[in-house]
């Protein structure tokens, strides 16, 4: 790893109050890359996902992306140099249509978001992000359907289409296959590998079988904490993973910081 | 069908109070200006989400400024009506500037505090307000209009301000607005400037409620403080809610319904605001998206 | 709509006496001959003032029952609304009135911002308005509108004058007013200021509170202390309840005289009141406890037919009605010809008032009175009421000055009340 990380943490601490769901972290990723953090309920992966976001504010530590120190900016500023995100409990626009939601993902970052007078119309250039990111996301037909009424897992893909839509550099997801039948979580993996190869990803994912065939790197985390970080090959037959998955947990009386559903927990 | 014939029917609608008797055509002329009110009230609260308490006093605003413009200053009437819009978007810049980073009841409590502040003010300001006697004007008479003509001219200026608000809710920065009702913290990751885009929503809507007031100002030929009241931002919101909230064309179908109400009812009792409040509470069980939104989920069906 | 709304809405059915039209002169058009007289009477009868609201429509109804429903020679129809205490409301039903009743003329309101509403519309429609109640002195002053009279009314310094009067040649020197803090307020407030300090007497303070204040302890305080001799109270409805048993509770009562404006102890305040009203001295124009004959029949009359002394907004109405149909009389009803009708009202004066003097209107539409001095004083029944020990006669509303240069002076407000320094 010799070229500049794109993204580089260096003792990223959050606190809420007393606990510290992150608790001195510290990682770099190489442009293009493919990471995964792995982890039981409540190591704090999402919480670290909202420090790179912006979502939290880290209470100590730096988050340096792309050269730029990004530790104290807004959400929208990250977005604008190109951290896009998915959610790990499905955070779309419920009441508005796919096209719409892409709209406002693809405007986000353009000016023609202030037009208050103008017709709700995309640019070329736009209109060609959304078709993209949409065909990549597997929702091609389905633009005019609203976001409620649509699949669980056709909303996961949205989740993904949006993210992708104003060309990101670097995409965090969020358990994008949470929640999913088989069926689709393959239809999702799919949608991941095929993400363009420049493009730096970052991936929390319960389901680690999923998650081992995708990325090129793991991080454990546990207790706010970096317990190991490998690649996928060699994580399976870690000892110290196999401890947090398979033995004892050690998450008694854990914090519930990241508020999750336990049911589809390896 | 309804594409044809609705256009037909709202030109009907109208024009029909030119027929009827002046007393009708006041009515139907107060009915259009609290539409439009309504309306300001929706694209905030139906568009973004955010209730706000304040609108009434925002309204009162421009009616005040408006009426003192001409009537004490001198200027002309015209001149007069743009600078109590110009009053009434300032006041709800800096009113945006307060609240819109709260949300929720905190908002709406907020709103309501700032709104008791202008009423405050109007109240104990005598020297430019007139205290509760408020100011008075001859603004109709000097424009030279008859009821008739007054409905015509307003009912012009509201068309053109309702054509601005469906043009604003349909434009890339409406999306936002409901984007942002829909979800902030997502908009938030996908670079949108919540805070920034809310205090725009909130400006433009001050601006639509200084239109009304500055309408109603040559209107009633009168405000006081009993316009800048917290009923008074109460009514708007009411008018809005009856409508349907986030149908914007709602707005007429409230003050309508409201105001038609209280001209019905009153007739027969001093306590029309009682069969008011009932009226609200039935709405409110069996159609709470209001009068248009539940017309639109039955053309659905 | 119409026929609805006044069917509804009358208090008081015009009684048939269709009789009362033969022999009509031919001035009046037969047509309007025989359509009745029909009144607009706009009344608080809901908001703060409500129970103020209901005492008025009492006194017009019972001059209108006492005649007959008949004015001149034509049935009268009296449509009564609501104002619900809000100038807009006052406005949105007086428009109401006037273009879809039709009413010939209003009358009424009692809060000024709702009768200065009013009148600003009237201005335009050339309606007679008549508020006998409605004491904003510059109706009748600065910014007269000639449809606008003020019928058995007064202006709110009117009778505020004699009282800065009384008080210096009582040897007060240093006074204190307290006040509401609106106009009503103000103007009573000047007016005392203006006479009480012209005549060499000091203000040594005034205090102005919101309406609807609960507790003046703190106000209470700094009047012990402010140094005067005694104290003016300008106070209207619950606030004056809550001010004279406070200031009896603070012991202030019996150490510093209290001189109250004439609402402070109307009857509409005193009638729940007990002993710690006793004793206020106040100026007006009415007395409900005067022993002139025509008075003493007219409370009996009130008192038989409300089972209550009547207040300030029950006796006004009562005299505008009997003031209007005066008038009505001498042009035989024609209310159509409104220039005459207003020229007639202004130039008549009222015989049969229940003060038991003629009283007539000065050259402004304003009533010139005998202004008493009275004290609250108990009845053998145990009831209060206001005794007149003392007159000021013809007081008009510019008290002793020259009109014009009266006017000249800026209205009383918060911040000028005539003060002499």
């Amino acid at each position: 790893m010799f070229e500049a990380p794109v993204l580089s943490l260096s003792n990223i601490t959050v606190a809420f109050g007393a606990l510290k769901a992150v608790h001195d972290v510290s990682l770099k990723l190489r442009l293009g890359e493919r990471r995964a953090v792995l982890g039981p309920n409540g190591a704090g992966k999402t919480t670290l996902f909202n420090a790179i976001t912006g979502s939290t504010r880290a209470s100590s530590g730096r988050v340096v992306f792309e050269g730029v120190d990004m530790t104290r900016m807004s959400p929208q500023r990250r977005a604008h140099l190109g951290v896009a995100r998915t959610f790990q409990i499905t955070n779309l626009f419920a009441e508005l249509s796919v096209l719409e939601n892409m709209r406002l993902a693809a405007r986000g970052l353009s000016w023609r978001k202030f037009s208050l007078m103008g017709r709700d119309r995309l640019s070329h250039t736009e209109a060609a992000q959304v078709e993209a990111a949409l065909a990549a996301s597997h929702l091609v037909g389905r633009e005019a359907t609203v976001v409620r009424e649509m699949s669980y897992g056709e909303q996961r893909q949205l989740e993904v289409a949006m993210a992708l839509v104003g060309t990101p550099r670097m995409l965090l997801l969020d358990e994008p296959a949470a929640g999913l039948s088989p069926a689709e979580r393959t239809h999702v993996a799919a949608i991941i590998r095929n993400l363009p190869r420049n493009l730096t990803v970052v991936l929390i994912e319960h389901d680690m079988d999923l998650a081992l065939g995708l990325v090129d790197s793991v991080t454990v985390m546990q207790n706010g904490r970096v317990i190991v970080e490998a690649a996928p090959d060699e994580i399976r037959n870690h000892p110290l993973v196999q401890e947090v998955y398979l033995g004892k947990p050690h998450g008694v009386g854990e914090a519930e910081q990241e508020g999750r559903a336990n049911a589809h927990t390896v | 069908m309804i594409r044809i014939l609705s256009p037909v029917l709202i030109g009907i609608a109208a024009l029909a109070p030119l027929v009827l008797p002046t007393y009708f055509v006041s009515v139907a002329t107060q009915i259009l200006i609290f539409a439009v009110l309504a309306m300001a009230v929706d694209l905030l609260a139906g568009f973004t989400g955010r209730t706000p308490l304040c609108h009434g006093a925002i309204f009162g605003t421009s009616a005040y400024v408006t009426i003192y413009a001409a009537s004490v200053v001198g200027w002309p009437i015209g001149l007069a009506m743009l600078t109590g819009i110009l009053a009434a978007t300032c006041l709800a810049m800096v009113f945006g500037l307060l609240a819109v980073r709260t949300s929720g009841v905190y908002f709406l409590l907020l709103t309501l505090a700032l709104g008791l502040i202008v009423w405050g003010v109007c109240l104990r300001w005598t020297e430019i307000t007139g205290g509760e006697n408020g100011l008075r004007a001859q603004l109709r008479e000097d424009l030279g209009l008859s009821t008739r003509q007054l409905y015509v001219a307003v009912l012009v200026t509201v068309l053109c301000a309702t054509a601005a608000m469906w043009r604003l809710v349909r434009s890339p920065f409406g999306l936002t607005m409901r984007g942002i009702k829909e979800g902030e913290g997502r908009m938030a990751s996908l670079g949108y400037d919540v805070t920034l885009h809310l205090l725009i929503a909130f400006t433009a809507s001050g601006f639509f409620a200084g239109v009304a007031g500055a309408l109603y100002a040559v209107f009633n030929d009168f405000a006081s403080p009993s316009i800048v009241q917290l009923s008074s931002s109460v009514q708007g919101l009411l008018m809005a809610i009856v409508g349907g909230v986030g149908t914007l064309f709602g707005g007429f179908v409230g003050a309508f319904v409201i105001i038609a109400m209280e001209q019905t009812v009153s007739a027969f009792t001093e306590r029309w605001p009682t069969v008011l409040g009932l009226t609200f509470i039935l709405m409110m069980i069996f159609a709470p998206e209001g009068v248009v939104g539940k017309a639109r989920l039955l053309l659905k069906r | 709509m119409t026929k609805l709304l006044t069917s509804r809405r009358s208090l008081l059915k015009s009684s048939a006496a269709a009789a009362g039209a033969i022999g009509m002169p031919s001035l009046v058009r037969a047509a309007d001959a025989a359509r009745p007289i029909r009144i607009g009477l706009l009344a608080p009868l809901t908001g703060v003032i409500a129970a103020g609201g209901k005492e008025l429509v009492e006194g017009f109804q019972m001059y209108w029952e006492q005649v007959g429903m008949m004015a001149g020679t034509r049935k009268v129809e009296i449509v009564i609304e609501d104002d619900a205490s809000n100038p807009d409301t006052a406005l949105q039903k007086a428009r109401r009135l006037v273009e879809q009743a039709n009413v010939d003329f209003l009358f009424g309101n009692i809060l000024a911002n709702t009768g200065l509403a009013v009148a600003n519309y009237v201005k335009n429609t050339g309606t007679p308005y008549f508020i006998p109640v409605i004491a904003a002195d510059d109706l009748t002053q600065r910014t007269r509108i000639p449809n606008v009279i003020r019928v058995a009314g007064y202006t709110a310094s009117q009778t505020a004058h004699p009282l800065g009067d009384w008080a210096y040649k009582q040897g007060y020197r240093h006074v204190a007013t307290i006040s509401q803090d609106y106009t009503f307020g103000h103007e009573q407030c000047g007016g005392f200021a203006q006479v009480f300090t012209e005549a060499g007497g000091k203000i040594v303070q005034q205090f102005w509170h919101p309406l609807n204040t609960s507790d003046f302890s703190s106000y209470l305080g700094q009047l012990v202390t402010a140094g005067a001799d005694a104290i003016f109270a300008m106070e209207t409805g619950a606030d004056s309840t809550r001010f004279i048993q406070q200031y009896a509770s603070f012991g202030l009562k019996g150490r510093i005289p209290l001189l109250g404006s004439m609402n402070a102890t109307d009857q509409s305040v005193i009638r729940t009141m007990g002993a710690d009203a006793e004793g206020i001295i106040s100026c007006a124009h009415f007395a409900e406890g005067s022993t002139d004959p025509v008075t003493v029949k007219f409370v009996a009359d009130y008192e038989k037919r409300y089972q209550k002394l009547p207040s300030i907004y029950g006796f006004s109405h009562y005299s505008g009605a009997m003031w209007v149909d005066e008038a009505l009389g001498k042009i035989r009803g024609n209310v159509e010809d409104r220039a005459l009708f207003l020229k007639t009202v202004l130039a008549t004066e009222l015989v049969g008032s229940p003060l038991g003097k003629t009283v007539k209107l000065d050259a402004y539409g304003n009533p010139v009175y005998d202004v008493m001095v009275r004290k609250v004083v108990k009845r053998p029944d145990g009831k209060l009421w206001n005794e007149p020990f003392e007159t000021y006669p013809q007081v008009s509303q510019f008290w002793k000055y020259d009109p014009e240069t009266y006017m000249k002076q800026p209205p009383y407000s918060r911040t000028f009340q005539g003060i002499k320094a």
